[in-house]
């Protein structure tokens, strides 16, 4: 009897076990990162990972016809920003910002005085604040896809791969009084704790503690892209450039841009937005990772949303320069391959050429 | 019904509860007369009671009291004195360390005062404790093992307090809550260069796990040999029967060689004790004389070398890293704003009568 029922209860484990969806190994994609061996890989679970693409697809606003190049010569009034393209371009671009910020193609009257789109002030001479920052995102989104490819690539950026037809983008951050790792992102201090040599040194006097807020730093990128710490580093070494994957170059890169973002664009804006927009010490709303990322490695799935929109390129017309960019970004031997875009998991697991040269000298 | 009986399976026997040994009670009296529990008797001895605390054990348990105490309204002012969310937020609450602008310099009482006194008070419960335990086992005329055992594991306790001493920063040591102190393990290994490449790390993981199987073995060998008498292990090593030499036997023929009645109990004390005194040897180097424990084991050829993912020269090195942190992040910025736009003119109106006009524009740019 107790035999029996010992039988009966393996049998059906087993097959509770190979019903489920979760051990089904071609549900199961493991992308090999790094050196065989050192179990530098992305696991995830592909079903998950086309239904998101697919809800994605389902909610993206359409590209717009794009406009035709023999468009009269425009007669600009008050237009700062976009004047460097045709008219027609410049109102195919108009309506799709109005679906990317404010939800639907007709919000003209979220940035525009409607009795004068020209106009910077309503009827009642009041300022629209929302038109003075939505000039400075333009100003800001050309910024980032001409100045940033390092970290933005080709892909580039609009409007909907931080805003995604909402007026407020996510991860919005304020100052507060307690000590906050987001300021990485804008004024705050190095996040660097490892030190470089055996013997310790007066150069790091980094303690557990610190240590503790660049974990929550990095903890808060993790979270932004949906990967764990292997996706940009060995974690048998954080601080190892030689041994991390090329993303880690990649994330560097953002960290530099969202800092130029944030001190260049999205601080200085505090005396223009309303004061219910303002944080509780009168800052403006600040980025961080998961403002555009969204919880994806790649914004959008890696969508190249912006290639459509001329008007998101060009170099930028500002009132402030940004600082140059840091450092270049060095060459690599591994590509970056979209593997959690496009399963290509093959490219991925192929051995690793591990002595090849850079080819090109770093840029000074 | 029949019931197979050995020092396993005792029949549990109700009389007066025996009090034990009559002791000098100048200094400490025990507590209670006993009470027996039919439960208690099916994991270890059906009496429980009377307790002696005496001078030390009370000292202790006020001391461990008034820390848990100070630990738990830490918690209860972080969540508003909520109970609720006490319950709720339990295991992500902590009373931190000071921040490291202080030093081991003295910080306020909310900044890190408060972890200080509770950290003093948590200390003076464990080391009288241990004072209990060796004066508890000197007046029963017991060897003072069990004492050194449990210093070994204050050792490293003390390692926590002592190494942040050594390196000259209060914030080094171990917060007190559930999770913080699991983060804690954490950086601390990923700020000195991962500690699984400290060696005394690595012995203080071999004492610890070589224990558990000590543990095993020894426990199931004893427990097969109850049919034979062999959990008599006192009588087993001074007169040795068969249950002994059986033991002895299935160990040399399974692995060729074999503890005895009276060695394997050595072997087990020693394993224990050096899982804490090791790792704190390993805490005490840690930061003081090695800081970067991967390149350590590099140098020494203990860490494999794997072709590298990045090819970089010395000059992107330089740009890719980062700078080291120096103070907190607390409060306004104190960088100098750059200006408002000046694209708020507007060509076809006049100048608005928004705020953007009176915005003060620092930093003349």
């Amino acid at each position: 009897m107790m035999r029996t029922l010992t039988r009966a209860a393996f049998g059906v484990t087993l097959l509770a076990i190979s019903g489920c969806q979760f051990f089904k190994s071609e549900e199961r994609a493991v992308v090999q990162k790094g050196y065989r061996g050192t179990a530098m890989e992305i696991n995830y679970v592909a079903r998950d990972v086309n239904t998101a693409m697919n809800d994605l697809a389902k909610q993206m606003p359409a590209i717009l016809p794009a406009a035709s190049e023999a468009s009269p010569p425009a007669q600009w009034q008050n237009v700062q920003v976009l004047n460097d393209i045709s008219v027609t371009e410049f109102n195919r671009t108009m309506l799709s910002f109005s679906t990317w910020v404010g939800g639907n193609p007709n919000n003209c009257a979220y940035c525009h005085n409607i009795a004068n789109f020209a106009a910077d002030t309503y009827p009642d001479g009041k300022a629209i604040y929302t038109k003075a920052v939505a000039r400075r995102m333009i100003q800001m989104t050309r910024n980032i896809n001409s100045e940033w490819t390092e970290h933005v690539a080709n892909t580039g950026v609009t409007c909907y791969t931080c805003h995604m037809g909402k007026p407020l983008p996510n991860g919005l951050w304020f100052y507060t009084n307690e000590n906050q790792i987001l300021r990485h992102y804008l004024d705050g201090a190095g996040a660097r704790v490892v030190s470089q040599g055996i013997a310790p040194s007066n150069a790091n006097r980094s303690s557990v503690k610190q240590t503790e807020w660049t974990y929550a730093l990095m903890i808060s990128q993790s979270t932004a892209l949906g990967v764990n710490c292997t996706f940009c580093h060995n974690s048998r070494q954080f601080s190892s450039w030689d041994q991390a994957p090329p993303q880690r170059v990649t994330a560097f890169a953002g960290i530099q841009m969202l800092r130029d973002l944030n001190t260049n664009y999205l601080a200085p804006l505090a005396p223009v937005y309303h004061p219910s927009r303002l944080g509780p010490m009168g800052d403006a709303p600040k980025a961080q990772c998961l403002t555009c990322h969204n919880g994806v490695n790649k914004p959008l799935y890696g969508y190249p949303m912006a290639k459509h929109y001329p008007a998101l390129w060009g170099t930028h017309t500002d009132w402030v320069t940004p600082p140059a960019p840091a450092f270049t970004k060095p060459p690599v031997v591994m590509t970056d391959s979209a593997a959690m875009v496009t399963m290509d998991s093959a490219a991925m697991s192929a051995p690793v050429a591990p002595t090849a040269p850079p080819t090109t000298p770093p840029t000074p | 019904m029949l019931e197979y009986q050995n020092l396993f399976t005792r029949v549990q026997v109700r009389t007066t509860a025996d009090p034990g040994l009559p002791i000098d009670e100048t200094f400490g009296q025990r507590y209670g007369s006993g009470v027996f529990s039919y439960w208690a008797g099916k994991f270890g001895d059906f009496q429980i009671g009377p307790i002696y605390l005496g001078f030390w054990g009370i000292v202790s348990l006020l001391s461990g009291f008034i820390a848990f105490e100070i630990i738990g309204l830490n918690m209860m002012y972080q969540v508003g004195w909520s109970p609720i969310e006490l319950v709720r937020q339990l295991p992500w609450l902590a009373l931190e360390p000071p921040s490291p602008e202080y030093g081991i310099g003295i910080p306020p009482l909310m900044k890190g005062g408060w972890y200080l006194i509770a950290g003093f008070f948590l200390s003076v419960a464990v080391i009288t404790w241990w004072v209990r335990t060796y004066t508890r086992a000197r007046a029963l005329g017991m060897g003072t093992h069990l004492a050194w055992a449990f210093g070994s594991a204050i050792f490293l306790f003390a390692t926590f307090f002592v190494q942040p001493l050594l390196v000259g920063s209060f914030s080094e040591m171990v917060p007190f809550g559930l999770l913080a102190h699991l983060d804690w393990t954490s950086a601390f290994s990923i700020r000195y260069g991962n500690l699984y490449y400290n060696p005394f790390h690595a012995l203080s993981i071999v004492f610890l796990y070589g224990s558990v199987l000590l543990f095993a073995m020894h426990a199931a060998t004893i427990l097969a040999l109850s049919r034979l008498g062999g959990e008599r292990e006192i009588e087993q090593i001074t007169d040795r029967g068969t249950a002994a030499e059986r033991s002895a036997l299935f160990w040399r023929w399974t692995m060729g060689f074999n503890a005895t009645m009276e060695s394997i109990h050595r072997w087990a004390w020693w394993f224990a004790t050096l899982v804490t005194f090791t790792g704190g040897i390993g805490i005490l180097l840690t930061g003081t004389v090695v800081d970067n424990w991967y390149l350590w084991a590099v140098k020494h050829g203990v860490a494999p070398t794997y072709p590298a993912q990045n090819v970089l020269t010395q000059e992107q090195l330089e740009a890719l890293r980062g700078q080291y942190p120096s103070s907190l992040n607390r409060g306004f910025p104190t960088y100098t704003m750059p200006a408002p736009a000046s694209m708020m003119l507007d060509s076809t109106t006049a100048a608005p009568d928004s705020t953007a006009a009176a915005a003060p524009a620092p930093g003349g740019m």
